[in-house]
């Protein structure tokens, strides 16, 4: 069997992906026997900066012109090419208030030298390029990670899951931070995935996967004004990981 | 003789940047580390937000050291609210912190910097010829993710951490775990200090350096500290951390860079060792004597045998505290309870990097009005262009390949994170 090249890039972002990637301690050695990784400058010198990919896997989000270069380019030499994590997938945190200009942050953070520094609002890949699949989170979960890249390497797309936290939440049985705890809990409306990792310390989930299809944003904003969060708080809780997702756009736009 | 050396892309290093030299006569003219990595913009971002919202946010600055990141912009909240935590709290914090610096420093030496001293290419070369090498580096690195997993709750981006405690407390028999896991760690990272004691390390980038460190408290080795001392003889109190990190902005960088006196310095493991390393005990001690480093060393090469003797403290410190927890048992703590004021926080750690910074200013709300961030990395740019300028002109003979890898070499050296640098504080909050 031909082993499939793969490519793994990072555009502007924390890194988190990739890292999680390499925290696959106990399969990575068997990962690796198994495709030619042909560029992952993280891990390597000697990148082929070239050749065609079988997969490109693509962490971090567009802020700048030179990001949206790169990532046309890994387009054009990728059959497949995956989103990893929520900054490649919507934005992620630095997309946060795209309503606020650049050029103010630039000026606010460099003073006048900020003018040469070119940078645009945070946005995901798919707003430039086709995305064949993505795998949200923050980070991606190891797991999810694994299991996609089995399903690739027997040419099957992945199942990801389409249903919310809440689901994985109910599941495992923990208390309910909304319901019961009277937390600022967007498990209702988050991607699932990560198996309600933060309810299950206690934490509410602060929605870092972005939203699952069809969530009802407007309820679930509603049983928090109920529970007496401000407006302000709901918003910049939504905004914090997803805030270009159209679904919570059109709610931001209600308000 | 060579005009320029430009490396547009380092690789093995966490980010985006590049080397520019323009040579003129066999002397270095300029020196740029170009940090390209694009602007996230996080301090601005975040001003408005309520206190409890900017940790799991600004741990996001960075994967490798989301720990580090975490536990520090808790501690500089706690301090602008007068928030005082248990002695169980603290070590629990401490633990979760060795645990990232045990995975930050496995990740860098296995997977990054020791590939160069054998001649290959990366962790994924070095693994076709020696597989056990490297299944011994994902051992050692999986173990700090086993204590971050089981302290912080994930191994990036932990959620566990809270303002006053944790979420979630570890049980006894979690504990017991990580213990036999720390075991067996510790005789890999003896194997790795073994490992380190062959490798011939050149001096081609030797140059006189200041170094800056968080003092560690009650005498011991430590990755927490209220003062910053430099091998200047300097000691400050870590509240006015901008007179040692006088950051200017610099064209060709997205990240600021730091100096103190006007002279570049040099944080992270190595700056730790030599200001702090006669304060190691057991096996830590021992593997520093072997590794026969001295306190006059001012080589960045010996950055990544620092590492090494870390990775045995880390180990045995992580030891120590869960003797200590298992001793006196697992309280029943529930996170303590803020009372919102209007001031000022600062905190410092030392992150697997070196000294990190988190300030935050409140209003009587509790939303943040002002945040300042100062990483490691940004701390060490203009140190880092100092040698790379000694090292051109000593090497200046050599290919233009041979040359790049070198240099390539001493950046690396350093474990640059890049994206931590690029993280940018507001000009007007000096």
């Amino acid at each position: 069997m031909v082993k499939p090249k793969i490519g793994i890039f990072g555009l502007t972002g924390c890194a988190g992906e990739q890292i999680v990637i390499l925290n696959c301690e106990d399969q990575l050695i068997d990962i690796l026997g198994a495709i030619d990784i042909r560029y992952f400058p993280t891990a390597m010198t000697k990148n082929d900066e070239k050749c065609e990919l079988d997969i490109a896997f693509v962490e971090g989000a567009v802020v700048q012109p030179m990001d949206e270069e790169s990532l046309k380019k890994i387009r054009q030499r990728s059959k497949l090419l995956i989103a990893l994590g929520t900054c490649a997938v919507w934005g992620g945190l630095p997309a946060m208030r795209n309503d606020v200009s650049r050029g103010e942050f630039l000026e606010k953070v460099y003073g006048t030298k900020g003018k040469s520094f070119k940078s645009i609002p945070a946005q995901p890949l798919k707003n430039f390029i086709d995305v064949d699949l993505s795998i949200s989170g923050c980070p991606i979960e190891k797991e999810q990670f694994l299991k996609a890249v089995t399903y690739l390497l027997h040419g099957d797309p992945p199942l990801l899951p389409n249903y919310a936290v809440c689901t994985e939440c109910k599941m495992n049985e923990y208390v309910c931070m909304l319901v019961e705890k009277n937390k600022l809990c967007l498990g209702p409306i988050t991607m699932a995935g990560c198996g309600a990792r933060c309810p299950g310390y206690n934490i509410p989930c602060y929605g870092c996967r972005g939203p699952v299809d069809g969530a009802n944003v407007a309820s679930e904003v509603k049983i928090l004004k109920e529970k007496g969060f401000t407006l302000r708080d709901i918003e910049n809780r939504l905004r914090s990981f997803a805030a270009q997702a159209e679904i919570l756009q059109e709610q931001f736009k209600k308000e | 003789m060579h005009n320029s050396v430009v490396i547009e892309h380092l690789c093995r290093v966490e980010g985006h940047g590049g080397i520019t030299v323009n040579i003129k006569d066999g002397r270095v003219e300029q020196i740029n580390v170009d940090i390209f990595e694009g602007s996230r913009f996080f301090e601005p971002l975040i001003i408005g937000r309520h206190y409890d919202e900017i940790p799991p946010i600004l741990s996001r600055i960075c994967a490798i050291c989301s720990a580090v990141h975490t536990i520090t912009s808790l501690m500089a909240i706690e301090d602008a609210f007068g928030v005082k935590i248990t002695p169980q709290t603290t070590l629990l914090r401490d633990l979760l912190i060795q645990g990232g610096n045990i995975e930050s420093h496995a990740l860098h030496l296995f997977c990054l910097a020791v590939p160069d001293y054998l001649g290959y290419t990366g962790a994924i070369s070095l693994a076709s010829d020696q597989p056990e090498l490297v299944k011994m580096g994902l051992d050692l690195k999986k173990l700090g993710n086993t204590i971050q997993e089981a302290i912080g709750g994930r191994a990036v981006h932990p959620v566990n951490a809270v303002i006053g405690g944790f979420g979630r407390l570890p049980n006894k028999e979690m504990l017991l775990h990580l213990k036999e896991q720390l075991k067996k760690g510790l005789k890999q990272a003896s194997a790795t200090i073994d490992l380190m004691a062959t490798l011939k390390i050149p001096n081609f980038s030797e140059s006189q350096t200041v170094y800056a460190a968080l003092e560690s408290i009650d005498g011991k080795y430590s990755f927490f500290g209220d003062r910053i001392i430099l091998s200047t003889g300097d000691s400050i109190d870590i509240s006015k951390y901008k007179e040692v990190c006088n950051e200017k902005v610099v064209l060709h960088s997205h990240a600021k860079q730091s100096q103190f006196k006007n002279k570049p310095f040099m944080v992270g493991a190595l700056a730790r060792i030599m200001l702090n390393g006669h304060k190691l005990t057991g096996k830590a001690k021992k593997a520093l004597e072997k590794l026969g480093f001295n306190s006059s060393s001012q080589n960045v090469l010996y950055n990544n045998l620092a590492q090494a003797v870390e990775l045995v403290y880390a180990i045995e410190k992580s030891l120590e505290i869960i003797e200590q927890l298992l001793k006196y048992g697992i309280k029943d703590e529930r996170p303590i309870k803020v009372k919102v004021k209007a001031g000022k926080g600062t905190a410092a750690c030392e992150a697997p990097r070196g000294m990190l910074f988190h300030s935050y200013t409140f209003d009587n709300k509790g939303n943040l009005a002002k945040a300042d961030v100062i990483t490691p990395t940004a701390q060490n740019l203009a140190n880092m262009e100092k040698d790379l300028r000694v090292s051109v002109e000593r090497l200046i003979n050599e290919s233009k390949e041979s040359l790049s890898d070198k240099l390539e070499i001493v950046a690396r050296a350093y474990d640059p994170c890049i994206s931590c640098s690029v993280h940018l504080v507001e000009l007007n909050s000096k």
